[in-house]
């Protein structure tokens, strides 16, 4: 069996043995904090020693920008109150400034007093991620997937007198209580890190000073990091309508709920909602949820959820939210109306936090969506002001603002640019089931390779086999007939997340089917099927002839001989009209 | 499809000498391996019986039953408990995310026994009709040699069949042993510990292996109070010492009782239940005392003598790297040789040894980087070395990643309960040498890692990959501070 030994070597952006080093004297390793915690919140004598050390050293010399252009005029000379200042204290600020600092740089960061709903006037250190995204909403799905726990456990011989029943507000006072001591510990990782941290709402007033309700700071570096925010469209109505920020700290669980959109937000908390036994109705414009994902993965997840008692109402756009008299919301929409709703939830999308901040004054270039523009190491259009993260809607995932931020801290204060990289970032989504992926979708891989193989298992899995409940789970590999090598990996089913995170390392480093299949199984487990898919389900080729000849590989290999040659032909079928 | 027989790396047989065996392959023993082998030689062309002992859960010399250990006695019915085991820690956690659940919570022992039979019988079945649409032959009943290409199949009635085949694999695994304590027969193995009538809500386990480890934990988790002796330190010898710490301490705060350096000396049965004494002199009075303590390959009724195969000392077939015994046309896969004991590496045995003898190509199974996982609760799973592996190998110096963390569901079921992660890595070419986890879902998180692994990635390209987040898995992506540094050259400081 061939497998290639050596991994091909690949261009690291981010890991570096000068990181490595360095990164011994940090405290705390701190990628994913509120995973990592508590550990030993530090007492960072050492570390501040070799700060000041390190500090004047670099800093006379002047950190060094990623490209060769001027310093926007600015005087190398002039003294800045800091090296650099952050306006925002989310993922991809936090993790840049405490690397910013820890390479010796003065930084302060500024954020909002703490709201678990986002606005204007309220943020909080953590960001959307620890306080109104990923963290809550994970500890939500946790929640309420006990309910199909206790379906799952009356299969595995568990019984209780009474039916177990979720009460909301001990769930959100426990919930809100565990984000208070994540934005607690934020700050800490701040302060330990030697950044100065200021509430308040930051503004560019020019390319070296930051505005603070009032107060100014002169930097060097300015770092826009203020994240998006949940955006709600214009139609009647649409004030009695909540975002996903409200939808994680409501006072009442809803009984009947409208979700609005076909996104990830909106599968989480369609999961999250019906897992808590509301009635869930999910309207999206299109025909399939989650555009941009597989298609057979977009299937399968609406079927899955369908079984679980969350309703679809697919291309169907709302027009307009009624208040009827009895308090409950009518939603109408292009095929008509439906009433009862106790909430209806737009999760219609995520618009960037650039309003307000002083960008067009100074010249900073913003997109159509309103989103910063950057270049290759996150640099704005002004040379002194960068941006991470969010607000710059490249990939708008917490890892990956990490990332920026890592790369940023190292471009500007460790003398050497870096670029993030976005190839083969994996991603999930916590519906229930939920998905993980890694690469392109078949879709995508066609287009880029024409000639690719497609490894599918659709199983029911050992859990279910027991529990009786109709759960299956959903695998695919999609290979590059020529290379080989494993373009897109994905999964729907249960742990998909963490099962990908593994493979996510393969197919970053651009492993074959054959390094997958030369890999033993961990059994019993779902995992294993990865590396197990012994037949392709399909071979797509480009060129008609090559179609045909695997027609006949079919015909002669495979028992099911009539169902994979018209799936065979429905690919053919679509790929002519591709191909023409 | 032309048909090719590899001896002696010789393709020489004839229509004709064919023609004289009734088969050209007999697979004794239709377990893991044993299938693959059959259907994957079948597929490859050849003509193939196979025969195993009647089904039923314990086994003995002649009981056994379509699918072997991993189905009957195995992996299958100890995930299905394990599952059921779970969700008893699942069902506490719970409160703490408002739902309100009964103080007691009855777990009905026999209804989850009866329905992992239920699936145990589907997948035997399922398994048969595997082999009869691979045209496989099968027979049930007894088989045993009775030459170099003649095999004897005894029925349930009493009949023998005999049959001449080209080749032989001999596919029989293993069976629990009990040690020899004096009131052994009062204790149980894994079989009997997989189909108790009764919930033993007092259990002792002896032994510090992955089996004893495993039914500490099911037990415990369905309520039972659950002693555990074993005669180390620390249990699952072999492991990465540091995992094997955090097992153990997983365990006793789950509540299993831990009684680390101790054996049984005798097991007596009483009015109470079974009693054991162990060699501190202590007595411990259980409903079932099960012996975890090793397993033997399954090679004394097989007649192997008369034909002169080897065996090694622990009563295993001894086989060279293609999975051929002295005899040239008998071969073995799976437990029975004892080589690694797994259900994919003797799928992985199976595989080759069709491809070699049936399909042309000599192929060796490859051993390097097998993962495996302990379905404790929570589960360890690892691939590569451990760290007292590395060091011993290493010429240069061995960096040492861990990360010891509070899983986000935790934080607010109030579960004190850490998971960890570790990377050995080889410090000067940065390869990953061994990677280990234990905590939940370690042994789903582990299998892309070890693909990862098997194929040389080195630590950087573990760096390089983006997290998923909020997972555990993305902890192994996001290791950045080194944990510590050894010298290759010196042996690790240990006394487990």
């Amino acid at each position: 069996m061939v497998s290639s030994l050596a991994a091909p070597k690949l261009t690291t952006t981010f890991s570096s043995s000068t990181t490595l080093l360095f990164s011994k004297n940090l405290p705390l390793s701190l990628s994913n904090p509120f995973l990592s915690l508590p550990l030993n919140l530090t007492s960072s004598v050492t570390h501040l020693h070799c700060r000041s050390l390190s500090f004047c050293h670099r800093h006379r010399r002047g950190f060094v920008a990623a490209s060769a252009e001027p310093d926007n005029g600015a005087d190398s000379a002039r003294k800045y109150d800091f090296d650099l200042f952050t306006i925002g204290a989310g993922s991809g600020g936090v993790r840049a400034a405490r690397f910013a600092a820890n390479f010796g740089a003065s930084v302060a960061v500024c954020e909002l007093p703490f709201s678990t709903i986002s606005s204007e006037t309220g943020g909080g250190v953590g960001g959307t991620c620890v306080l109104r995204g990923c963290v809550p909403k994970k500890l939500l799905v946790y929640a309420s997937k006990y309910s199909h726990e206790f379906d799952e456990s009356h299969g595995f011989g568990w019984k209780y007198d009474s039916e177990p029943k979720n009460d909301w507000s001990t769930l959100i006072a426990n919930k809100n209580a565990e984000l208070q001591r994540l934005t607690g510990i934020y700050k800490n990782i701040l302060k330990n890190a030697g950044v100065s941290l200021i509430e308040g709402r930051g503004k560019i007033v020019d390319p070296h000073t930051v505005d603070v309700d009032g107060k100014l700071y002169s930097a060097r570096n300015i770092l826009i990091s203020v994240g998006g925010r949940p955006f709600i469209p214009d139609i009647p109505g649409s004030e009695y309508a909540i975002d996903s920020d409200a939808a994680l700290d409501l006072p009442s669980k809803p009984e009947k709920i409208a979700i609005i959109g076909g996104g990830y937000i909106a599968l989480e908390f369609a999961g999250i909602f019906s897992g808590l036994t509301s009635e869930v109705h999910v309207f999206i414009r299109q025909k399939k949820v989650l555009r941009g994902f597989d298609e057979e993965i977009r299937d399968f997840v609406a079927e899955q959820m369908s079984v679980r008692g969350i309703e679809f109402h697919t291309e169907e756009s709302p027009q307009a939210i009624i208040k009827v008299a009895d308090g409950s919301l009518s939603l109408k929409t292009n095929r008509g109306t439906v009433d009862g709703f106790s909430h209806i939830m737009f999760a219609t999308g995520r618009r960037p936090n650039t309003k307000n901040l002083g960008l067009e004054a100074m010249g900073v270039k913003l997109n159509k969506n309103g989103a910063i523009e950057v270049d290759e190491y996150s640099r704005t259009s002004v040379p002194s002001i960068w941006a991470v993260g969010d607000v710059t809607d490249r990939v708008n995932l917490t890892p990956v603002a990490l990332m920026e931020g890592g790369a940023l801290a190292k471009t500007i204060f460790h003398n050497e640019p870096t670029k993030p990289d976005y190839r083969a970032i994996p991603s999930a989504v916590f519906s229930q089931p939920p998905i993980g992926q890694v690469g392109l979708s078949e879709e995508q891989a066609v287009e880029q390779y024409g000639d690719v193989d497609i490894f599918t298992a659709n199983f029911r899995p050992l859990k279910a086999t027991l529990s009786g409940l109709p759960d299956r789970v959903f695998m695919k590999l999609v290979v590059c007939a020529k290379t080989n090598k494993v373009v897109g990996l994905h999964m729907c089913g249960e742990d998909s997340p963490e099962i990908v995170q593994g493979f996510a390392v393969a197919v970053k480093a651009g492993l074959t089917k054959a390094d997958f299949d030369a890999t033993v199984g961990i059994h019993p487990t779902a995992a294993e099927e990865f590396v197990t898919m012994r037949t392709p389900t399909r071979k797509i080729r480009s060129s008609p002839e090559v179609c045909q000849a695997h027609n006949l590989f079919f015909l002669s290999s495979c028992n099911n001989v009539y169902s994979l040659r018209s799936q065979l032909s429905n690919v053919v079928g679509s790929l002519t009209s591709f191909l023409n | 499809m032309a048909r090719k027989m590899l001896i002696d790396g010789e393709i020489t047989q004839t229509n004709e000498e064919e023609a004289h065996y009734d088969f050209d392959l007999f697979v004794i023993g239709a377990g893991s391996g044993g299938v693959r082998a059959s259907r994957f030689s079948a597929n490859y062309g050849a003509k193939v019986g196979i025969c195993e002992l009647p089904f039923h859960p314990i086994s003995s010399e002649v009981i056994g039953g379509v699918g072997g250990t991993c189905v009957i006695r195995g992996c299958v019915p100890k995930k299905i408990l394990v599952y059921g085991a779970s969700l008893g820690g699942e069902i506490e956690d719970a409160r703490s995310y408002g739902w309100e659940v009964n103080e007691k919570v009855d777990f009905n022992w026999q209804k989850l026994l009866h329905k992992k039979t239920d699936e145990i019988l589907r997948l035997n079945g399922i398994y048969k009709r595997l082999l009869t649409n691979a045209g496989v032959k099968l027979f049930e009943g007894e088989g045993k040699l009775v030459g170099p290409n003649e095999v004897e199949v005894t029925q349930l009635d009493g009949t023998k069949l005999s049959y001449s085949a080209k080749h032989i694999l001999i596919a029989t695994g293993s069976r629990a042993q009990r040690p020899a304590i004096p009131g052994q027969e009062f204790a149980i193995t894994s079989d009997e510990a997989l189909s108790l009538e009764e919930f033993p809500k007092h259990a002792v386990v002896l032994g510090g292996g992955y089996i004893a480890v495993e039914f500490a934990s099911i037990w415990r988790g369905m309520g039972a109070t659950v002693e555990l002796l074993f005669r180390k330190e620390l249990p699952l010898r072999g492991f990465d010492d540091e995992m094997r710490a955090v097992v153990a301490r997983n365990m006793e705060g789950r509540g299993v009782n831990l009684h680390p350096r101790t054996t049984i000396t005798e097991v007596i049965k009483t009015e109470d239940g079974v009693k054991v004494t162990t060699d501190h002199g202590e007595e411990i009075t259980a409903d079932v005392v099960l012996f975890a303590t090793g397993r033997a390959p399954n090679t004394k009724r097989l007649n192997l003598e008369a034909v002169g195969v080897e065996l090694d000392k622990t009563g295993a077939v001894k086989v060279d790297e293609y999975s051929r015994t002295n005899i040239p046309n008998i071969w073995a896969v799976g437990d029975v040789t004892n080589r690694i004991n797994l259900t994919p590496v003797a799928l992985m045995e199976g595989t080759y040894f069709a491809k070699t003898v049936f399909g042309g190509q000599p192929s060796k199974p490859d051993y390097r980087d097998v993962p495996c996982a302990v379905f404790a609760i929570p589960p360890l799973s690892v691939v590569g070395l451990s760290e007292e592996q590395a060091i011993e190998q290493a010429n240069g110096d061995i960096s040492v990643f861990t990360s010891t963390f509070n899983p986000l569901k935790n934080t607010i079921s109030g579960r004190q309960e850490k998971s960890v992660m570790k990377l050995v890595v080889d410090a000067e070419t940065d390869k990953v040498l061994g990677a280990s986890m234990c905590g939940p879902d370690a042994p789903e998180i582990m299998q892309g890692i070890a693909v990862a692994l098997k194929c040389g990635a080195t630590k950087a390209q573990l760096d390089s990959t983006v997290g998923i987040h909020p997972s555990a898995a993305e902890e192994f992506v996001t290791m950045r501070t080194e944990t510590r540094r050894v010298s290759g050259s010196g042996k690790p400081k240990t006394n487990l």
